[in-house]
């Protein structure tokens, strides 16, 4: 390999890296739902997909980054809907009837995305396009800064709100121990909803950023980020933050580099492999969860 | 009367794709593979009947046997993975089968031009049963003699020795293995009889269709399969076959005044379904007093 | 009947079974008892397969069966039942009894039994044994919707259909009333004078001293004490780790 193809190669782990923060929002957000209720929310994505085009209807009307804001907050609303259509109801001894409900949810919304917009794309604001870094001969994209920011900005944010507050504190209690934290006057469906509710808000964020790095939204990208977004929380492990941080940028880099060696049509097999490698040789992921129950 | 023809042969081929999963939910495996050896099935008999002159029937059993042998070989390492851990590996493994065959392309030469899968454009020209001058009566008979006969093997599968190793791996495996039961064989031997049925329904659906591509097999596809039993109440044969009637019948006839909006329909479907009979719609057993909500 | 020599397992650093010796003689009644974190579900666990040794070996009916797969142990003879029931829930009681038959049937009537019987006539083979449980006239309903009493005797059947001659019994007892615990003792009982030969592993004092041929006590993985019940129950070794007076409680 020549000196232009390392930098290419580099160039290309970069760019992917910093696209991974969505992926790794994204792998939070499912595992967020799954350390709590030992249950995955596939609609989840799509939501996200779905509070970014939300926030659309605030585009003429409030600067860039408060339309990102916007869809956070539409995403947590929609994650509290799934919660109360898809969750709330259902009977603890009936997993399959969730999954089957967030499978519908995640059509309904893929759906509604498509005929909403006549199937077409929508463009996205991106902030701090003109802006890049140069590295000597490597090129930083100032929106991938930016979207990477963003990105490490939540985690920090949702770090402090799951170890700081008593929100937090209940979340993490209910997902390792859902009996005895009723015991102690915690209350599991207000704390599910609230989870539901902050996963979704990091769902939205993710959401915006997708459509920022990509500059447009369009319903076809729900599925490849679901997948991806399993994917990323499988290799970190199921119920672990750290881990759905790292399989995420890890994830983002490897996919670019993929995409460089092979092509965007095959590239998204290498993932795959990519994840059957894991599974073969660590089925729990980078991370064992916290709670340590599955 | 055609029309109603056509819908009984749609019926038919997704009854037969709910039988697929129903095998494999019968031990607490959910698969997202079954839409990925429907197309193992549709493409191998498509391409036997029109590249190299077979007739239908061998070609509908080998492309089944050829599903059955894949399943088999995918059934061991998801023996590693369980729960929603083989949820997301078997949505990805779906995803590598797709693009596999977006970027198949094998044609060989025939009086009307080059025939054979495509790559991106898809497989044209099945025409076995109108070169061969089926009526559409007969076509239909003809599936649903399959269906027929598949019906009768799961049953008689069921009240035997495999139905019972089955249903108490599905149940708990670590009794079932306290009672002897081998978790291997009774695994991967429902994978295995799933996927030749998966494949045997994808040969006919090929030839149905006469023009197939990736994108018939997607992830609403195994969703499909999967919803029929689980929709249709586990216990029970007949539930698959009531569901797949029901919600096909639903779409297709719905399509006529709802338009492009079926498939938010069937979403939405699901969601309700699951919120008034998360166990399905032909459950067996009562449900028991104060179980908690998810 | 079955062996342990040297026994051992490790968790981390923890010695959950440590350099164990133990021998159960056919048709007798061998009682494990100890303070809880002793080590007896670990060694239970061991025998049926659930862990793998970290060291010693494990001989059943003179073949070291350590590198036996779990259902493997069955065909050999060895059966278990669970400290926290584990029943087939949604199937009927006489298909959970079925379950364990089915796997054992061989030969040509064995495959004409497992493929081509009725559901009648499978159900007619399990008879005999619900009728040994009491359970006959609930043949039919899910085991899931049975009294507590009789899931522990389900458990206890459906063990013994595995046609097992080695029976583990994990706390069988636990969470029964003296009557139910009067049964289990019969049962347990009528089980030896069958020809079978048990393990039992319990806390309920009485059911072991009385029941029991032999008693071996584990504390911290080793075996303190082992005789008969007499003779345990007059070991300080055991009093000591029981009460507590110079050891720390295990947590």
């Amino acid at each position: 390999m020549t000196a232009t193809d390392w930098l290419d190669l580099t160039q290309s782990w970069i760019d992917g890296v910093m696209f991974g923060t969505t992926y790794a929002l994204i792998g939070i957000g499912f595992t967020l739902i799954f350390g709590v209720m030992h249950k995955i929310n596939l609609a989840y994505a799509a939501a996200s997909i779905g509070a970014a085009y939300l926030s659309l209807l605030v585009i003429e009307l409030v600067p860039t980054p408060l339309v990102y804001l916007f869809s956070a907050f539409a995403g947590g609303l929609l994650g509290a809907l799934i919660y109360f259509v898809c969750f709330r109801f259902i009977p603890i001894k009936s997993p399959l009837a969730t999954l089957m409900s967030t499978v519908g949810m995640l059509l309904v919304i893929e759906e509604l995305m498509s005929h909403l917009t006549q199937g077409m794309p929508q463009n996205y604001p991106a902030m701090l396009t003109d802006l890049g870094l140069e590295i000597g001969d490597l090129y930083i994209r100032g929106d991938l800064m930016f979207v990477f920011a963003l990105g490490a900005i939540a985690m920090v944010l949702l770090n402090l709100l799951l170890k700081r507050t008593r929100l937090g504190l209940a979340t993490r209690a209910v997902a390792q121990q859902p009996v005895a934290a009723q015991l102690c006057g915690m209350g599991i469906d207000k704390t599910n909803a609230s989870t539901f509710i902050i996963a979704g808000f990091l769902g939205g964020t993710a959401g915006a950023m997708v459509g920022a790095a990509i500059g447009v939204l369009s319903p076809l990208v729900a599925m490849p980020i679901t997948v991806k977004g399993l994917v990323v929380t499988v290799i970190g492990g199921l119920g672990s933050i750290p881990g759905a941080i790292i399989a995420g940028l890890l994830v983002g880099g490897f996919e670019n580099i993929f995409q460089y060696w092979r092509g965007v049509t095959e590239r998204d097999i290498y993932v795959m492999l990519l994840l059957f490698v894991f599974l073969v040789f660590r089925p729990n992921g980078l991370f064992a969860p916290p709670g340590g129950r599955d | 009367m055609d029309f109603y023809f056509g819908l009984a042969q749609v019926i038919g081929i997704h009854t037969l794709l709910g039988f697929s999963a129903w095998c494999v939910l019968q031990t607490g495996q959910v698969s997202m593979l079954q839409g990925g050896f429907f197309a193992i099935g549709a493409y191998s008999a498509g391409m036997l009947t029109t590249m190299w002159q077979w007739p239908i029937l061998p070609a509908l059993l080998v492309g089944g046997l050829l599903a059955g042998i894949v399943a088999v070989i995918v059934g061991f390492p998801a023996l590693r993975v369980k729960g929603l851990m083989l949820v997301v590996a078997t949505m990805a493994f779906a995803e590598v089968v797709r693009l596999g065959f977006f970027n198949l392309t094998w044609q060989v030469s025939s009086p009307d031009g080059m025939i054979g899968p495509d790559g991106s454009l898809g497989f044209g020209g099945i025409r076995y049963f109108p070169s061969n001058g089926w009526s559409t009566l007969e076509v239909c008979v003809f599936i649903w003699i399959l269906v027929a006969i598949v019906f009768l093997v799961l049953g008689w599968l069921d009240r035997s020795r495999a139905g019972i190793i089955w249903r108490a791996v599905g149940e708990d495996e670590l009794a079932a293995q306290s009672v002897g039961i081998n978790l291997t064989t009774a695994k991967v031997s429902a994978f295995g009889v799933g996927g030749v049925i998966a494949g045997l329904a994808g040969g006919v659906f090929a030839h149905y269709a006469t023009h197939i591509e990736h994108s018939n097999f997607n992830i609403l596809l195994a969703t499909f399969a999967i919803a029929y039993p689980i929709i249709g109440g586990l216990a029970s044969l007949w539930g698959v076959l009531l569901a797949a009637a029901f919600v096909q019948g639903f779409l297709i006839e719905g399509l006529r005044f709802l338009g492009d909006w079926r498939s938010l329909l069937f979403g939405a479907l699901i969601v309700v379904v699951m919120l008034v009979r998360p166990d399905g719609v032909l459950r067996r057993r009562e449900p028991k007093a104060g179980a908690r909500h998810a | 009947m079955l062996k342990l020599e040297n026994l051992s397992r490790h968790f981390g650093g923890i010695r959950a079974v440590d350099e164990l010796n133990l021998e159960v003689h056919p048709g007798e009644i061998l009682g494990l008892i100890g303070p809880n974190g002793s080590g007896k579900s670990t060694t239970v666990n061991l025998i049926t397969g659930v862990y793998a040794p970290s060291a010693g070996s494990l001989i059943f009916k003179g073949a070291n069966i350590a590198s036996d797969s779990a259902n493997q142990r069955i065909e050999r003879g060895i059966a278990r039942t669970f400290q926290n029931i584990r029943l087939f829930n949604n199937l009927p009681v006489w298909k959970n009894i079925w379950a364990a038959q089915v796997v054992r049937e061989s030969g040509w009537q064995g495959l004409k039994q497992r493929w081509f019987a009725s559901a009648s006539e499978a159900r007619g083979k399990t008879l005999e044994l619900l009728a040994f449980g009491d359970l006959s006239h609930k043949a039919d309903l899910l085991a899931g919707n049975l009294a507590f009493g009789e899931q522990r005797r389900l458990e206890l059947i459906r063990a013994v259909a595995s046609g097992a001659d080695l029976l583990l019994l994990d706390e069988p007892a636990a969470g029964m009333n003296a009557e139910e615990i009067d049964d289990l003792n019969q049962r347990i009982r009528q089980l030896k004078d069958a020809g079978k030969t048990i393990l039992l592993i319990e806390h309920h004092m009485e059911l072991v001293m009385d029941v029991c041929d032999r008693i071996a006590v584990l504390n911290f993985g080793q075996k303190i004490a082992e005789g008969t019940p007499s003779e345990v129950q007059d070991d300080p070794h055991v009093q000591a780790a029981y009460l507590g007076d110079d050891s720390t409680e295990p947590a």
